[in-house]
């Protein structure tokens, strides 16, 4: 596996040397650009189901289940406390999708 | 002098510890007679001074009080206006330790020197902030420790135990997770993490939208409607919380402040604690990401220690009685554990191994020789829960035929996938002319015991090199001169 370095403007296709870093304050429109350029991450879409937002499917199994919730919980705890504003926001909603779907498949605490 | 002190600056309240010559710690009252000092800070518009604790909290006007300010050390941008004066988070934090430095000091002895204590999921700015917070209010900062570990050197202590012990740290603002190994004097930290505002007065927060229902109900008007009012709500919300701690029910009555009448609150325990069930669902998430991350079952621990005041809940000791199959101790007093603990960790620190609180690394495009597929990742040098302090290198090569700069983002976190990682700065590196592609550059992530980063990136065909500590730039973040000139300035500020 080769790991090749890769700068957040060389990966959006920048020629231009970058500039030393003016201000992480802007790491929202840094991870913006990182969305662009990376692959598609899901988004809170208010329409969709809790269980949609988690990416759960009706014939899941348990255990598929309780992996993705894991998974799901850890990136956006991580989220919560994010320096880019909107994951933050992003991420507080996406907690309550997670709990609200463990809670229906595997019961209250 | 004191030579070992320690100080928790929480969320609600903050605390200063201090060693005696018998070895064991001991709080230290504020001038207000008070062992606990409220994290408010209340700008007075008459006379120039700065309430702070218990003062400030009750009598103040609510467009001039800052409550919860630790809850924004990690906003680059996040600044207080009174009065035309822009404050940044750290000043605001130095005030606060200004009152608990001016006076303890008249207690036990001039205060130089101190370990305070952060969440352990505090970021690397929300770190700097509270080194630089120390620095305005006249105290070097010997080690920041994080708030669990803290709570587990008290315990360890006052108990005599050894084992594994998880602490479950449940504050005014944040909950902790660490696991850690107890021989003797000796601590491992296995791992440790952290939930951004999960603590008590999100309850509060929670309490007081089911009061203002109720009212609505009862009145057909709104509770409140400006922040004064709000805060006096507030106020009888964490009372109540208190209470149902103690009681199966309690009966309160509000009203506002436009004569709408009186409302009458019945509320048990039960429904307290449905209301808040889905936020004790999160903290069991969090526990079990703890065991996750440490490879161990809920059987590997040997001791589970509550902390912070909201581990008072009862609903909080069953669940993690349930999950554990054991009572859950406390950690004596809950709410003074962590400030005593970094007393504690304040002389016996070498005797404490910790670990890396996130991930580092940089964005590199992984090639993958069996599914041919190329992605843009977050490549992680520095993997969490690495011992500290620490070093580790990782090998990448240039992407392009000659390439003039060498850029390295600088990230943090663990994520694979490179949106929900946090870019903390960048590095940049010129290198000689026409060189192919496939050039070997090392980038060397280094960690230290205050959980501060730095990278270094060396090209290795011309052995050209460059290292920076990262910084930080934003409105709510100081320059190092800004940081000197508004130290002196809050040096001789009225603080009470």
């Amino acid at each position: 596996m080769f790991k090749i370095l890769k700068s957040l403007s060389k990966s959006l296709g920048g020629s231009k040397p970058a500039p030393e870093p003016k201000s992480t304050a802007k790491e929202g429109s840094l991870l913006d650009k990182v969305n662009k350029g990376a692959p598609a991450a899901a988004k809170v879409e208010p329409s969709k189901t809790p269980e949609e937002l988690c990416g759960i499917t009706p014939k899941m199994p348990k255990d598929e289940i309780k992996a993705q919730l894991k998974m799901l919980f850890r990136r956006y705890n991580r989220s919560a406390s994010s320096l880019d504003a909107k994951l933050r926001g992003e991420a507080d909603q996406m907690l309550d999708a997670i709990v609200q779907v463990r809670e229906k498949h595997f019961g209250e605490i | 002098m004191a030579e070992y002190v320690g100080i928790d600056l929480g969320t609600t309240l903050s605390g200063l510890a201090y060693l005696k010559p018998d070895g064991n710690p001991e709080i230290v009252p504020n001038a207000d007679g008070e062992r606990l000092t409220h994290s408010v800070v209340f700008f007075d518009s008459h006379e120039d001074v700065k309430l702070v604790g218990s003062a400030a909290r009750d009598g103040g006007e609510p467009d001039r009080t800052i409550f919860q300010i630790k809850r924004f050390m990690d906003d680059p941008e996040h600044l207080v206006e009174i009065d035309g004066k822009k404050w940044t988070p750290a000043e605001i934090s130095a005030l606060i330790l200004s009152k608990l430095k001016r006076d303890c000091s008249k207690i036990c002895g001039d205060i130089t020197e101190v370990v305070i204590t952060v969440p352990a999921n505090f970021n690397e700015l929300a770190r700097k902030s509270t080194i630089a917070a120390a620095e305005m209010a006249g105290m070097k900062v010997k080690r920041l420790v994080n708030e669990p570990t803290a709570a587990a050197v008290y315990y360890a202590h006052s108990q005599g135990v050894k084992g594994r012990i998880l602490v479950f740290d449940l504050g005014g603002g944040t909950l902790d997770t660490t696991i850690l190994d107890v021989e003797g004097d000796n601590i491992k930290i296995l791992t440790s993490e952290g939930a951004r505002h999960l603590g008590g007065s999100n309850f509060d927060d929670i309490l007081l939208e089911a009061y203002a229902e109720q009212y609505k109900k009862q009145t057909g008007a709104a509770l409140y409607t400006d922040e004064r009012h709000r805060r006096r709500v507030l106020q009888a919300t964490e009372d109540a919380k208190k209470m149902l701690s103690k009681l199966q029910r309690v009966n309160d009555t509000v009203a506002n402040d436009q004569n709408s009448g009186i409302a009458r609150i019945d509320l048990s325990r039960d429904h307290f604690e449905k209301l808040i069930r889905h936020m004790l669902t999160r903290t069991i998430f969090l526990v079990e990401q703890a065991l996750d991350s440490a490879k161990l079952k809920t059987s590997d621990i040997d001791h589970v220690v509550l902390v912070g005041g909201s581990t008072r809940i009862p609903k909080v000791k069953s669940m993690l009685e349930k999950m554990f199959g054991k009572v859950p101790k406390s950690c004596g007093n809950v709410d003074e554990c962590v400030a005593l603990g970094a007393a504690l960790f304040a002389k016996k620190s070498s005797r404490i191994q910790e670990v890396c609180n996130a991930s580092y690394g940089t964005l590199a495009m992984v090639y993958n020789a069996k599914t041919k597929e190329e992605k843009l990742m977050n490549s992680i040098v520095i993997p969490k829960n690495t011992p500290i302090p620490c070093s580790r290198t990782q090998v990448y090569q240039t992407s392009e035929d000659n390439e003039r700069v060498i850029e390295v983002d600088i990230t943090q976190g663990e994520d694979e996938d490179a949106k929900f990682v946090d870019v903390i700065g960048r590095l940049t590196l010129d290198v000689p002319p026409n060189r192919p592609k496939g050039c070997e550059v090392a980038v060397t992530f280094s960690y230290d015991e205050n959980q501060r980063v730095r990278a270094l990136v060396v090209d290795k065909q011309s052995g050209r090199s460059k290292e920076v500590a990262v910084t930080y730039k934003g409105a709510g973040v100081l320059s190092e001169e800004e940081l000197k000139r508004r130290s002196q300035h809050l040096r001789a500020m009225r603080i009470e």
